[in-house]
């Protein structure tokens, strides 16, 4: 694990452990920004000013409720607050679209299941493919500099604008084997073992 | 053995929390059986992550963080709490604490949002029969683009001979099925595209329960009329 990592894991560890409000405002001052930046990059934004700080704040609350969930051994701290930020995201979009559906289909959704309960956070991860993965992520820091635009490019939209692979497809106007394609070479340049 | 996966796109929106709710239900299904698609999941929430850290930083408003701190005292208690401590301050404040209800056997493995949806057990379930050995239970993701069920197929018992309109994705949560093509087992995370045809029968030795998600752009294309009239 690197010096950074190591880091936000423990104040991650003390918010857990002690309430500690000074390490949180170091996690803050830290991820807010750039949960901030998330939220904005969403598909169709424009959803303001509202939208973004909701997330930033509905995220950390979370950190700060979730943080003895968080296994220091198995995980590591930027990724598990990502995946917070994500399901956050996922969440509020659903809560923002059930608004304009019918509402007493979306009633009886509400009760079937949570976003956290598909997103499961983490839970199943094995001790093995963490210690893998700790070794990793320099490596993979690195490597993901060197992926060429073409492949950056389409990453970044993946991940950071929650455009699915067909809806690339339709705005870059390629078609949708050439997205996938693009993505299992950019993968396979970072190591993943991607076959299919 | 899971022989059947998600491809690199299924897996690839699902970490990135993209792809829509009634689809991101079957991968979550398939992982719950399937520890080798976990391992590469994580991978790529990891791939995530860095290109998340690497943005560049948005300046949050200034009473940010003490909205949080606020909203935070608001509330009646955390996690960060002992157990004991919590259900004692729920207890303070009235609060009762509804107890899980009881699941039974046959739940107790399935995946997480599957056993929520039983409430405990899939006979409590509302279910539709079609013919002596197939029945199916409509979920409602709150999606109108599709149409996601779990189907139950009795020991030896087949699904009518049906043709799809649309892609489905199925994953299977207990027992077995064939079709002409394969022999289908536990996690395995089948997709059939629009316009093929198939006939599955589960296995002799136990009852097949299946999550299916139908793209269905028809309003009568669910299973009920699917089976009653397949499209030719």
């Amino acid at each position: 694990m690197n010096e950074a990592a190591a880091k936000w894991s423990s104040l991650l560890e003390k918010v857990a452990l002690h309430s500690d409000r000074n390490a949180f405002q170091q996690l803050f001052v830290h991820f807010s920004p750039l949960i901030k930046a998330f939220a904005n990059k969403q598909a169709g934004a424009s959803r303001g000013e509202n939208f973004s700080e909701e997330i930033v704040q509905e995220t950390m609350i979370k950190v700060w409720q979730k943080a003895a969930s968080f296994n220091i051994e198995k995980a590591n701290a930027s990724t598990w607050i990502f995946t917070i930020a994500r399901n956050t995201r996922i969440d509020l979009l659903r809560k923002n679209a059930r608004h304009f559906q019918n509402k007493a289909t979306s009633d009886q959704y509400e009760d079937a299941f949570d976003v956290d309960d598909i997103w499961v956070e983490n839970e199943n991860e094995d001790v093995f493919n963490q210690l893998a993965k700790q070794r990793n992520s320099e490596m993979l820091h690195e490597s993901m500099k060197a992926l060429p635009e073409e492949q950056s490019l389409i990453l970044r939209k993946v991940y950071l604008e929650d455009k699915s692979h067909s809806e690339i497809a339709e705005e870059l106007e390629l078609p949708l084997g050439t997205v996938k394609s693009r993505v299992r070479l950019a993968l396979n340049k970072l190591s993943l073992s991607v076959d299919r | 053995m899971t022989k059947y996966h998600p491809d690199t796109r299924f897996l690839t929106d699902y970490s990135a929390g993209s792809l829509p709710e009634s689809q991101a239900l079957c991968v979550a299904a398939h992982l719950h059986y399937c520890p080798a698609c976990r391992t590469k999941v994580s991978e790529l929430t990891q791939v995530g992550s860095e290109i998340f850290l690497s943005q560049e930083r948005e300046e949050v408003s200034e009473d940010c963080f003490d909205r949080i701190m606020a909203k935070l005292s608001d509330l009646p208690a955390t996690d960060t709490q002992s157990e004991s401590s919590t259900s004692a301050s729920l207890a303070a404040t009235g609060q009762v604490i509804e107890p899980e209800p009881a699941k039974d056997k046959y739940v107790n493995d399935l995946p997480r949002a599957i056993q929520k949806l039983t409430g405990g057990s899939i006979e409590k379930m509302r279910w539709r029969k079609i013919g002596k050995s197939f029945r199916y239970s409509d979920i409602n993701m709150g999606d109108d683009k599709r149409e996601t069920s779990l189907l139950h197929i009795k020991a030896g018992g087949n699904v009518p001979k049906h043709q799809h309109g649309g892609d489905e994705i199925t994953v299977i949560l207990k027992g077995s099925f064939s079709d002409q093509e394969d022999h289908y087992h536990v996690g395995d995370y089948i997709v059939r595209t629009s316009g093929e045809m198939h006939t599955p029968v589960a296995s002799q030795d136990e009852d097949c329960l299946c999550l299916a998600t139908l793209d269905a752009p028809i309003v009568m294309n669910n299973w009920f009329y699917r089976l009653l009239a397949p499209l030719f």
